[in-house]
């Protein structure tokens, strides 16, 4: 310590040396010149030994800081050392001429530096670096219907579940205990050109999944941003969020039975451009090569037509008009047409007999309104939030073996569905949410033998309590009562999840 | 010879691109956007009319905790410059902000991207394995370092020389500017007749170095240390409790004492065995005050003054435009420094 002290002494007598020396040769500018370069070269040595100095006196410091913690009420004094190098660097009291105050507030720049520079970490590490962050999801789950929960939303009538031989059932849920995909996300800048993210769903029993990987633009003109690969679409508004992202345990109905458990989520190209408008307002387009087995499903084959990619096609707006700190409300327009193939097994003998060639076209709505409360962790916030879709199919038999003159025959559906759910935060970390849902309000079937069909309509009611224990770890409670119309008939269930949700790695930053 | 029609057209071309240019001029102002209210005060104090300087924070909101909304989109695609507080502050809303604008000219590491974080004198920089255990622990520091008055100027002056070199034209404006600006806090920080006869910057070294008081003996006898400095003097020493460690800054400088925060990590809600061991310790040390954010119960601050005589809570705004009094910057800290002085002297 007395080693360190007289360096610094005798460094700070050296500069102070200097500076008192320079008033006096003002004389002549070139000599002013070189002082100050031999001023700049003394700064520069004295900084990096002043650097190592404080490193060494950094840690001295949290030494006597430990120690002092132990006595009560001592002052907090995290610089205090180290400071007294400054009664050498100010002249003494007296008249101050103002040419000396600019002098002055150099001299404290100065001294501040010396004191910030071991201080302050590297700032490289923050754009080098490549985030990564895991998330890991479990829950429990109880129903008491009788072949499960995931069958019966599987038999919902009218909409149809097509076996395409793959023996591939996504978000099984069992009675018990359930393990969600672990989900790792990596992103960095590529370089000034390219962003990029990726997100990969590890299911247990089933491997890996790739849910996201985006190349997006970062430097396009005229507000312009094109993502390429594979990405959630953005058409309606859960659609692009994560199932960490989600206010209940399960995605909506309507979700699952139009699009499936994974949403629409594609391989393909992505533009949207944000209107040069005072307010939000969105637009997008994708083109995607269309493999969703609900609307977008590519079969070929000897009996059906090979379709070239891109079959999927998407358009969305949205609009968000300013409304104050604390009121904000976004609204969603989507539309998406795609090209879609069907094999039946009409006879049930475990292999395909008929297979149909079309369109599939979705329209949907969304509407959020958020309240922000303004207060710690989210107590008094509230959401309301709904959208609404509906899909038409419209395929024509390309081949039959039941029944030869049902080819060049049509086949039409038209399915709809919503939900409407609201949270609020009834203390900090502390959210109540409702949910509730209806699937196939318009539930209608027009059958290539000229038959037609109306089916019923399924429900279900949804209360989650969640708590938010930090950014990081978060424990919620569902309780559901649904109300199925399926091929069986109609039947009730309670649904009942307790799920536990981490994010280790890079914190996570919400989209809204 | 030219016609005399084509003379007088010439010269209304001219007169017509000379006002124009100036419309041109005058219509340019620079579009600022800065992630705090406390930010934007500040630079609005160094641009005066040559920039519309806003901000995303309203103040009254916990600035670690802001949802992403569209709006902020909106105000990031035109915005010209973008100010940050910086050592991960707005790590939960920042970067979507940035992805989603399609801006170039404000992304990290960009000129006109200006962490400020990187001209302040930092406290609570961890040292050693840094794990979330310890509750929100900031990697680079603690970022509620506006506290400091000395940081305040220290942002200023980092400011001002940034924009300096975005827009030279402008520079020499900056500089007066932030010149008076200095001045109005450092006449807040020792009063005037201190500033007056001895000079801010030199006001400052002292006290940093901590022989103020020495060098102040040595002056005539009428000049008397006031402002902030010289309302909380005599209470250097006393023990404050704080409700998250966000106010370390402004005890620091003003050398007072943390008793302790509620929250037994950052970030995480007062238990109710960390508040009895709390009540316990500060009756030991005579804790006369807890200070804290308006936008967190007060629930838990107030269970700790029932228990214990002579506590007060003290609800403050940490932030300009968070509250009654907290109108700019320099008024936010007046308001917490007076309203402490009037909470210590009972």
């Amino acid at each position: 310590m007395r080693q360190t002290h007289c360096l610094r002494l005798a460094l700070c007598i050296s500069f102070f040396a200097l500076l008192s020396r320079l008033p006096a040769q003002n004389s002549s500018e070139a000599d002013l010149r070189q002082q100050l370069q031999l001023l700049q070269q003394q700064i520069q040595e004295m900084r990096k030994e002043y650097t190592e100095n404080m490193n060494r006196m950094q840690a001295e410091i949290q030494e006597l800081k430990a120690r002092s913690a132990a006595a009560p009420a001592a002052p907090v004094t995290a610089v205090a050392a180290g400071q007294d190098a400054t009664r050498l660097l100010q002249p003494g009291p007296g008249d101050q001429p103002p040419a000396e105050e600019a002098q002055a507030e150099d001299l404290l720049e100065r001294f501040i530096q010396q004191h910030a520079a071991p201080l302050l970490p590297a700032k490289m590490a923050e754009s080098l670096s490549l985030d990564a962050s895991v998330v890991i999801d479990a829950y429990y789950h109880r129903d008491d219907s009788r072949e499960g929960i995931s069958h019966l939303k599987e038999h919902i009538s009218g909409f149809g579940h097509h076996h395409h031989g793959h023996g591939h059932q996504h978000g099984v849920i069992e009675n018990g205990f359930n393990l969600r995909h672990i989900e790792l996300g990596l992103s960095a800048a590529v370089d000034p050109y390219f962003t990029a993210w990726t997100t990969l769903a590890f299911e247990h029993h089933e491997g890996v999944e790739v849910e996201e990987a985006v190349i997006q633009t970062t430097n396009l003109p005229w507000n312009l941003t094109l993502s390429a690969g594979r990405f959630m679409s953005g058409i309606g508004r859960l659609n692009r969020q994560h199932s960490h992202n989600w206010d209940f345990i399960d995605t909506p109905l309507v979700y699952e039975k139009l699009f499936g458990g994974h949403g629409v989520t594609e391989t393909g190209l992505q533009l949207t451009w944000l209107a040069p408008t005072p307010f939000y307002l969105l637009f997008g387009m994708e083109a995607a090569n269309g493999e969703n087995e609900l609307i977008s499903n590519s079969i070929g084959g000897d009996e059906l037509p090979d379709h070239d990619g891109p079959r999927l096609w998407t358009a969305f707006m949205k609009v968000s008009p300013n409304l104050g700190p604390r009121h904000d409300l976004q609204l969603g327009l989507s539309w998406l047409n795609a090209r879609n193939q069907e094999q039946h097994d009409e006879d049930h003998d475990d292999l395909p007999d008929l297979w149909l060639d079309g369109y599939s076209q979705v329209y949907g709505v969304d509407f959020v309104y958020k309240y922000n409360a303004q207060r710690a962790h989210g107590h008094g916030d509230f959401t309301l939030q709904a959208e609404y879709f509906h899909r038409k199919k419209s395929l024509q038999v390309e081949n039959s073996l039941l029944a030869n003159d049902l080819i060049g025959h049509h086949r039409l559906d038209w399915q709809d569905g919503y939900y409407l759910q609201a949270a609020y935060g009834i203390l900090p970390r502390w959210r109540l949410g409702l949910r509730w849902e209806e699937v196939g309000l318009r539930n209608e079937s027009s059958f290539p033998d000229g038959q037609d069909a109306d089916f019923g309509t399924s429900n279900r009611a949804t209360a989650m309590l969640d708590w938010k224990l930090s950014e990081f770890s978060l424990l919620r409670l569902q309780a559901g009562r649904s109300n199925y119309h399926t091929e069986e008939g109609r039947q009730k269930a309670w649904e009942l999840g307790l799920q536990i949700q981490v994010t280790i790695g890079e914190h996570k930053a919400h989209d809204f | 010879m030219e016609k005399p029609y084509v003379t007088t057209l010439r010269r209304a071309f001219g007169l017509f691109c000379l006002i124009f240019s100036c419309f041109l001029q005058g219509a340019e102002s620079i579009t600022i956007l800065t992630t705090t209210t406390d930010l934007a005060d500040i630079t609005r104090q160094i641009t005066g009319e040559l920039a519309e300087v806003s901000s995303l924070c309203d103040g009254r909101e916990d600035p670690h905790a802001l949802t992403v909304r569209p709006s902020y989109i909106v105000k990031a695609r035109t915005a010209q410059v973008w100010i940050r507080i910086g050592m991960e502050l707005e790590l939960g809303w920042e970067p979507p902000i940035l992805r989603d604008c399609r801006n170039r000219r404000i992304q990290v590491g960009m000129p006109a991207h200006i962490d400020v974080s990187e001209a302040i004198l930092p406290l609570d920089v961890p040292q050693g394995k840094v794990t979330r255990d310890q509750g929100d622990i900031h990697a680079f520091g603690n970022p509620h370092y506006w506290l400091d008055p000395l940081n305040g100027r220290l942002a200023a002056r980092y400011i001002a020389a940034r924009l300096g070199k975005l827009y030279p034209e402008h520079d020499a404006v900056f500089k007066t500017n932030l010149t008076s600006f200095l001045n109005a806090l450092d006449v807040r920080m020792f009063g005037e007749p201190l500033v007056n006869c001895v000079g801010g910057a030199k006001l400052w070294q002292w006290q940093l170095a901590g022989t103020l008081d020495n060098e102040l003996g040595k002056l005539p006898g009428e000049v008397k240390l006031g402002g902030w400095y010289g309302t909380l003097r005599p209470y250097a020493g006393v023990p404050v409790a704080t409700y998250h460690r966000s106010w370390i800054y402004l005890l620091q400088r003003f050398q007072l004492s943390l008793a302790g925060e509620l929250e037994p990590k950052p970030g995480i809600p007062p238990s109710p065995k960390h508040l009895h061991q709390l009540s316990e310790s500060f009756k030991v040390k005579g804790v006369r005050v807890i200070l804290q954010e308006p936008f967190y119960s007060p629930k838990a601050a107030e269970l700790l003054a029932s228990r214990l005589d002579n506590l007060k809570v003290l609800v403050c705004a940490n932030s300009t435009g968070g509250g009654a009094g907290a109108g700019s910057y320099l008024e936010m800290l007046d308001h917490v420094i007076s309203a402490l002085a009037e909470a210590l002297k009972e």
